[in-house]
């Protein structure tokens, strides 16, 4: 079993306006670790720096400052060569995720073949057979054959968690793997991925700005704004229980028709000053400071901060 | 060289950098035609007589040449018309013009072929490799690429000709200067896209999956841009036939061998036109003309793959068509007695059907019938693909072909009394009814504002088309009330709408919606893209002027818990029909269709218990989950 | 202003790049070119003064020894004091005056055909992707066919019906050789009678490649929401098509005139030697000749910094007309 460690995580994008350049941090020493059989969830809205923590993760980004640890079960650090053994993504999009030209068996062969899994054209074949049965794309050698276009959705995602699983990793990060599906089957993709965690003891990071699915499908959230984690702890806590005003002002505009009667017309709150500077940790039951506050938004590109 | 614009079919590739104005192929979903069969064009008329002019010219250039005497052979007949023996008449030296004809049409297909051939390989080396690579090599090549693509072709040519000797000037000097000079602009062309595919998730995919950087080039990337690079090639071949008939004219071509360029520049310096000896100066030019054609007409095929905008969707006309029955014979306005109409009503929708009249016809929206009272808001939910959409636009009547009304009617009662037949009216009644009684916020306000134009302009043209006796001083100072209405600082009139965050731009479309005070707005989707916390403030907005100007809201999403906290009433739509229509409080508590149960359990309670969720980490033993649930088919 | 420095900046890179080039290609050919071609020129009873010897030393370089970075700072001098050397063909002129003679004829004949052309096939383009499908619709295949004929056959067509059998144009030349150059009506009025076929022979045929791109664009830019959105105000079709969907569709054909207007000045050579104009094309074209190699470089940079300047300007255009390049990020 693998466990994942990412530790004081900074991620600096460059930005050049006119002639001048800054640096935009995206992420912002984030911190936590995933272990076997357990989800966190990292919620925050677009521009809070989820994803480029998927990316950095992935490997698709190099991090600024801060260090990404994978451990064997054994206690030995992963080797880079073999990091991709060992982590795995699923993207927001499956139908950008999956290419137009190739067929569903190249899509799950390709991992299969690239990491050692099988050797032979026979030992591939019942590799990719096997992977779309634990998906539920069944019958699988008629799946096996056609193009993403021919699938929905929802399928084309379980190959993209498929793929995710041929190179036998034990750390998936699933960034917003339903966000782009049609509601009715956003659970029953979900819930494929929560039995594949318990089958393979999977150690599994989800992305999404639902506060509701990462209440229910997660262990432990970890609330984002800006690139700082400004609240974490166990699931329910944090959503019932929030501290900070940001998770507040989020867990108040989400749609809920459990308070139908409230006025639409109010205002869900606002982040307060203080909090720019700090964040929640449910675990110690404490505050813990920022070295320097959140910036402030520009006007109107995202919530307000009460002016006090 | 001189005549085909470098830009087939008006590629994208100098689509401005910024603002991702829309990629055709990344926008267009590609359903139903990718993969290999996507990369054959479908069979057409155009397609047909481009193959047979390109295959059978070059049937007679390549399989031709032995069957004829020899082209240098003189004969001291001198310039002969066509006859038994000549088929095609004598030149000025009496050499046989059909087969110097066939000679020449060979050199010049070897031409053509190999400029083809290198200059889609330097493009491809160039565009391709650079737009992947990125960094400095990328920077390096596309300067070199803009450089070479300036730098004037044929003057270039001219010079370095000048300065080789004639006699070391071979066909293939010809066909490697040509190739030299001509593959700058694909280059172009290919490194946009190479660009736009660089960064889709699937590349990123085979990155995470640690696939080797040449084989995401050649096996993850090549494919798709294959459409791109044969229609490349194409125009690379046309302009380089085109470029050596260019060359041989001004007497620069190749010395010693026969081109359909060479044959022209004989032909004019034998004074053929002067003469009159059409049969010597007009089949090699026409021959070219063709062959062009041709290539031009497969490459039309082959624009339509890469950007299936430019396909022509052909409508089926239906037999006996119900609309015009249902449509004709209703006075657009009457004025009906008031014992008959609800006076709280303003829009009211009986039996309306849209069916999609393609080849294999659509009923998109069945049956529907809706009413809409004063001041209500409206909710219409359903899945992508339901119908919802395309009722909305319907209403409006702004629904494109192929889509057609064929049933029902449409009803909109208006403040004064007056009931119009939307279905009804004519033209420009149509027009003027638009926004100024019933106006819309479409979804991804990026796309729904000019991107090259300012807001206040955008704000402008609708007061200017339908109130033409405002004054410029009374229009400007209408379009900064709306945008204070909506809680956008009036100095934004000015900015263009990548100048905006997308809550404002939504912000300002529902300002536009209201500059007319219409008595009726429908909203498809206009918070799904926006952050929850974006999109609660928008709701606020919605709510405080609804409640302020007493407009009707039809508001359409796949989002029933926003529904359900926001609307009056709500109709849920599946596959065209609206199988549940009930006040909000009724469709949360007690829903009566099973769709309407399974779509609120999609939703998980933020607050209360987990539904059909199973909880990671827990006990196996617990119901194992539902397999792939039943409306989870492929898309048509 | 990020973007116009930016520009500015590829501008003086390729104006770079192609005096490099013209410094480089005649030392890159075999042999001792300044021998070769005084040879050449003597053979034709050319002058071969100690000046001419110097400037083809000058343009062409020298085995006296001389390092290679030296001569090409001696002729970057040259160019920046506009000095070309002396055309041998039109001994003893100087390169810039024969240049400059020619000049105005091209640039008056070629700018003005090819912004009619533009004009055009952008109008046309627009009104024919806005009836996409309709009849109109249907001739575009047919503008291709002109795109597709070797643009001399068709001039020498055009003159063949035109000029020799109608006797509607002159038949070639620039003007009235009998008339005396200068701005009088008389003149200017032959100027015209004599340009005329051959602006028409140029708009013939490229106005096809301008329609087509055109109302591709057109076709791609109507599936837009914002025409939806024009349509749903209740705006007229006219202003929709103008304002909305022509607007936008246009940039790429604006960004790619740029980009032909190498490809327009090559046409030009052969318009030239078609109807005997007495433009720069012909210039170059009889300094290949005549073996006359001052003119024929100085001829190529005037033509390569003509192309240049005139992409600036467009590309600064192309700044004013689409708000969103001028941000970057």
């Amino acid at each position: 079993m693998t466990t994942l460690e990412v530790r004081d995580l900074v991620k600096d994008y460059p930005i050049r306006s006119g002639l001048r350049r800054s640096t935009l941090r995206a992420v912002n020493h984030v911190s936590f670790t995933l272990t076997p059989g357990r989800t966190v969830a990292l919620v925050g809205e677009s521009g809070s720096g989820k994803s480029t923590v998927a990316k950095t993760i992935a490997r698709l980004e190099k991090p600024t400052g801060g260090r990404i640890v994978a451990t064997k079960e054994d206690g030995t650090p992963v080797r880079d060569r073999e990091y991709r053994d060992h982590v795995q993504m699923v993207f927001q999009d499956p139908f950008a995720s999956l290419n137009p030209f190739h067929t569903i068996e190249h899509h799950l062969a390709r991992p299969l073949r690239l990491h050692g899994r099988a050797r032979s054209a026979e030992e591939t074949r019942r590799g990719v057979a096997q992977l779309l049965e634990r998906v539920n794309l069944t019958p699988a050698e008629d799946m096996a054959p056609r193009r993403p276009h021919e699938l929905s959705g929802g399928q084309r995602q379980r190959v993209a968690i498929a793929r995710a699983l041929a190179p036998g990793a034990q750390v998936v990060i699933a960034d917003e793997p339903v966000s782009m599906l049609d509601v009715s089957i956003r659970l029953g993709v979900l819930n494929l991925l929560a039995r594949l965690q318990r089958e393979d003891n999977l150690a599994v990071l989800y992305i999404t700005h639902d506060l509701a699915t990462a209440r229910h499908f997660s262990d432990d959230i970890l609330v984002m704004y800006r690139g700082r984690v400004v609240e974490r702890g166990p699931a329910d806590e944090v959503i019932l229980n929030p501290r900070h005003s940001y998770t507040q002002l989020l867990a108040k505009a989400a749609p809920n028709p459990d308070e139908r009667g409230r006025s639409l017309a109010d205002s869900p709150g606002a982040i307060t000053r203080e909090d720019l500077g700090r964040g929640f940790d449910h675990t110690t039951g404490s505050w813990y400071e920022f070295d320097r506050p959140v910036s402030v938004p520009l006007q109107g590109a995202g919530p307000e901060v009460a002016r006090s | 060289m001189t005549n085909l614009s470098p830009l087939p079919g008006g590629a994208d590739e100098s689509a401005p950098p910024v603002g991702g104005t829309t990629d055709p192929i990344a926008t267009a979903p590609r359903r139903g035609r990718n993969g290999l069969r996507a990369l054959l064009p479908s069979w057409s008329p155009k397609l047909g007589i481009g193959l047979f002019l390109v295959l059978g010219i070059a049937l007679f250039g390549i399989v031709g040449p032995p069957f004829f005497p020899n082209p240098n052979a003189i004969d001291p007949i001198g310039m002969t018309e066509p006859s038994g023996e000549y088929l095609l008449g004598t030149t000025q030296t009496g050499q046989d013009v059909l087969a110097q004809l066939a000679h020449s049409t060979r050199g010049s297909l070897q031409i053509g072929l190999l400029v083809g051939v290198l200059a889609t390989l330097l493009s491809a080396l160039f565009g391709i490799v650079g737009g992947y690579l990125g960094g400095a090599i990328d920077e390096g090549f596309s300067l070199f690429t803009n450089v070479m693509l300036v730098i004037p072709g044929l003057p270039l040519v001219i010079v370095v000709a000048g300065f080789v000797p004639a006699e070391d000037r071979g066909w293939w000097t010809v066909a490697l200067v040509l190739a030299v000079t001509g593959w700058a602009a694909a280059a172009r062309v290919l490194r946009a896209q190479t660009l736009s595919l660089r960064n889709r998730d699937y590349v990123a995919a085979a990155r995470v999956a640690g696939e080797k950087r040449w084989r995401i080039v050649s096996v993850e990337i090549l494919p798709n841009l294959l459409p791109l690079l044969a229609s490349q090639f194409v125009f690379a071949v046309i302009a380089a036939i085109l470029a050596e008939a260019g060359l041989s004219f001004l007497g620069l071509g190749a010395s010693n061998s026969h081109t359909l360029g060479t044959m022209l520049y004989f032909a004019q310096n034998g004074f053929a036109l002067q003469y009159e000896a059409w049969w010597w100066f007009v089949p090699p030019g026409l021959l070219i003309a063709l062959f062009g054609c041709g290539l031009a007409l497969i490459n039309f095929s082959i624009d339509e793959i890469i950007n299936p905008k430019l396909r022509i969707t052909r409508q089926v006309k239906a037999v006996g068509d119900v609309a015009e029955a249902a449509v004709a014979g209703h006075e657009a306005v009457t004025e009906s007695s008031p014992d008959e109409r609800r006076d709280d009503l303003v829009l009211t929708v009986r039996g309306l059907n849209v069916v999609y009249r393609s080849e294999r016809p659509v009923h998109a929206v069945k049956d529907v019938s809706l009413t809409l009272r004063r001041g209500e808001i409206l909710g219409l939910a359903g899945e992508s693909g339901c119908g919802k959409t395309t009722l909305a636009y319907a209403i409006n009547r702004l629904h494109r072909p192929p889509a057609e009304v064929t049933e029902g009617s449409v009803t909109f009662h208006d403040r004064s009394g007056q009931d119009i037949d939307l279905l009804a009216l004519e033209n420009e009644e149509l027009r003027a009814f638009r926004w100024s009684k019933l106006s819309m916020v479409f979804q991804g306000a990026m796309n729904s504002l000019n991107p090259v134009i300012t807001i206040h302009e955008q704000l402008d043209d609708v007061l200017t088309t339908h109130e033409p006796g405002m004054s410029k001083e009374e229009r400007r100072a209408r379009c900064a009330e709306v945008l204070t209405l909506v809680g956008v600082d009036p100095q934004r009139l000015d900015s263009f709408a990548h100048e905006l965050s997308g809550g404002m731009r939504q912000r300002v479309m529902i300002a536009m919606a209201m500059l007319l005070n219409p008595q009726v707005m429908i909203m498809d989707e206009p918070t799904t893209a926006l952050d929850v916390v974006v999109q609660r403030g928008i709701l606020r907005e919605i709510i405080r002027l609804r409640d302020e100007l007493g407009f009707a809201v039809i508001f359409i999403t796949h989002d029933l818990p926003l529904l359900l906290e926001l609307t009056d009433r709500i109709a849920v739509m599946r596959a065209g029909e609206i199988v549940e229509y009930a006040p909000a409080e009724e469709i949360y508590a007690s829903p009566r269709h099973e769709y309407t149960r399974r779509l609120l359990e999609s939703f998980p309670s933020l607050t209360g218990d987990r539904g059909s969720f199973i909880r990671t980490g827990e006990s196996a033993s617990r119901t194992e989950p539902p397999a792939a649930s039943a409306n989870e088919r492929a898309q048509p | 202003m990020r973007y116009y420095v930016r520009k500015l900046g590829f501008y003086l890179v390729a104006l770079w790049a192609a005096l490099t080039l013209n410094f480089f290609i005649p030392r890159m050919m075999p042999g001792n070119p300044v021998d070769a071609l005084l040879g050449k020129l003597q053979q034709r009873g050319g002058q071969v003064g100690p000046e001419v010897r110097e400037s083809f030393e000058a343009l062409l370089g020298s085995d006296s020894g001389e390092p290679l970075w030296n001569q090409y700072f001696t002729y970057l001098g040259n160019l920046a004091r506009g000095d070309l050397g002396i055309a041998t063909s039109a001994f003893p002129a100087k390169v810039s005056d024969v240049i400059g003679q020619s000049l105005p004829w091209t640039v008056g004949l070629v700018g003005i055909a090819t912004l009619l052309s533009f004009a055009l096939g952008v109008v046309l383009g627009a009104v024919v992707g806005w009836k996409r499908g309709s009849w109109l619709d249907h001739l575009v295949p047919a503008t291709t066919v002109l795109s597709a004929v070797p643009y001399f056959w068709l001039a020498l067509i055009f003159v063949l019906i035109f000029s020799s059998q109608l006797g509607w144009f002159p038949l070639n030349h620039g003007y009235d050789v009998a008339l005396s150059t200068g701005w009088n009506w008389e003149f200017i009025s032959s100027v015209i009678e004599h340009g005329t076929l051959p602006a028409l022979t140029i708009v013939v045929s490229s106005v096809g490649g301008w329609l087509l791109g055109m109302r591709n664009m057109m076709v791609s830019t109507i599936s837009e929401d914002y025409i939806l959105t024009a349509q749903a105000k209740g705006l007229r079709n006219r202003r929709i098509m103008s304002r909305y969907a022509a607007r936008n569709a246009v940039l790429p054909s604006v960004a790619g005139f740029a980009i032909s207007l190498g490809f327009v000045v090559s046409g030009s050579i052969i318009t030239e030697q078609v109807f005997s104009y007495p433009g720069i094309g012909s210039r170059l074209l009889s300094a290949v000749q005549n073996s006359d190699y001052a003119l024929m470089q100085g001829i190529f940079l005037v033509i390569t910094v003509a192309v240049l300047g005139a992409n600036l300007v467009i590309d600064l255009l192309y700044g004013a007309i689409d708000p969103r390049t001028r941000v970057e990020n």
